[in-house]
């Protein structure tokens, strides 16, 4: 079981951070243009989600899976999004995502004056604590399963 | 901003806190008992933690440091931001030259960071 990389958007589609810990395939374009495709891709499946399902949403949006990887997703009502790509092992990681929110992101970078908001995080802090508390899961293992 | 703007807001409000926040009249002795106040009391009202070390060279000159300074401790742990950290220090300055000012000291504040979080304070007693 493994985490293989993380994405963090803003509302506005700006890429804020990118993790990789375990990726053996890349996609081929730059990752500016990568990360484009994926915001536009969670956008676009965020609102089929929401237009298509037969009963009253409660949560939208939360994993989708191939026979490869799982993405699991997590939005907050500021729009803050968090992406991340695991093998197919791991179950639901809801909590996992929200503590990357609220312990990582608002406490290291919102709550750091010399942070701008709406730009690629600077911030040494973030990405080591970050990078360590994904390295601590469960889920996480040296080796690629 | 200008720093000694910030400083200077610190300092009326090191002042007012110097006025109210000691507890017993007769409980500064000499003026060590003064710094003392300062890192206990004073830094433990303001920070909810108390500073973590005090040095003196005994002729009116004091070091303050704190270790895990509540204002830079979520910005970096090492030398990231180092340049900026000072705007942050300015107030704190202010706030240690005031409370020494109410309780009868004049004094000169500095900070310096080496790596965050950690802070040196530097106090130096002006002899009138």
């Amino acid at each position: 079981m493994t985490v293989h990389n993380l994405y963090l958007f803003d509302r506005n589609g700006v890429c804020l951070h990118y993790s990789e810990w375990h990726r053996k395939k890349q996609t081929g374009i730059p990752k500016e243009e990568e990360y484009k495709l994926m915001y536009g891709m969670l956008f676009s499946i965020r609102s089929f989600v929401s237009k298509m399902s037969p009963l009253d949403m409660k949560d939208g949006f939360l994993a989708f899976q191939t026979s490869r990887y799982k993405l699991h997703y997590y939005e907050t009502p500021t729009g803050i999004k968090v992406v991340m790509n695991t093998d197919l092992g791991v179950g639901p990681i809801r909590d996992v995502l929200h503590h990357i929110y609220s312990a990582l992101y608002v406490e290291l970078v919102v709550k750091n004056p010399l942070c701008p908001l709406g730009q690629t995080v600077q911030s040494e802090l973030f990405r080591s604590r970050l990078d360590s508390y994904v390295r601590s899961l469960p889920f996480f293992s040296a080796r690629a399963g | 901003m200008s720093l000694s703007v910030l400083e200077g807001m610190g300092f009326r409000v090191g002042q007012a806190l110097g006025e109210r926040l000691p507890q017993e009249t007769l409980a500064f002795r000499e003026e060590l008992d003064i710094l003392k106040f300062l890192c206990k009391d004073l830094w433990v009202a303001v920070f909810q933690k108390q500073m973590d070390s005090l040095r003196t060279n005994h002729q009116g000159t004091y070091v303050l440091q704190d270790n895990s300074f509540p204002l830079l401790i979520r910005m970096a742990a090492g030398l990231q931001y180092l340049e900026e950290a000072p705007k942050f220090l300015a107030f704190t300055c202010g706030l240690l030259r005031g409370a020494l000012s109410t309780l009868g000291i004049k004094s000169l504040v500095t900070a310096s960071v080496a790596s965050l979080p950690t802070c040196k304070f530097q106090v130096v007693i002006q002899k009138t």
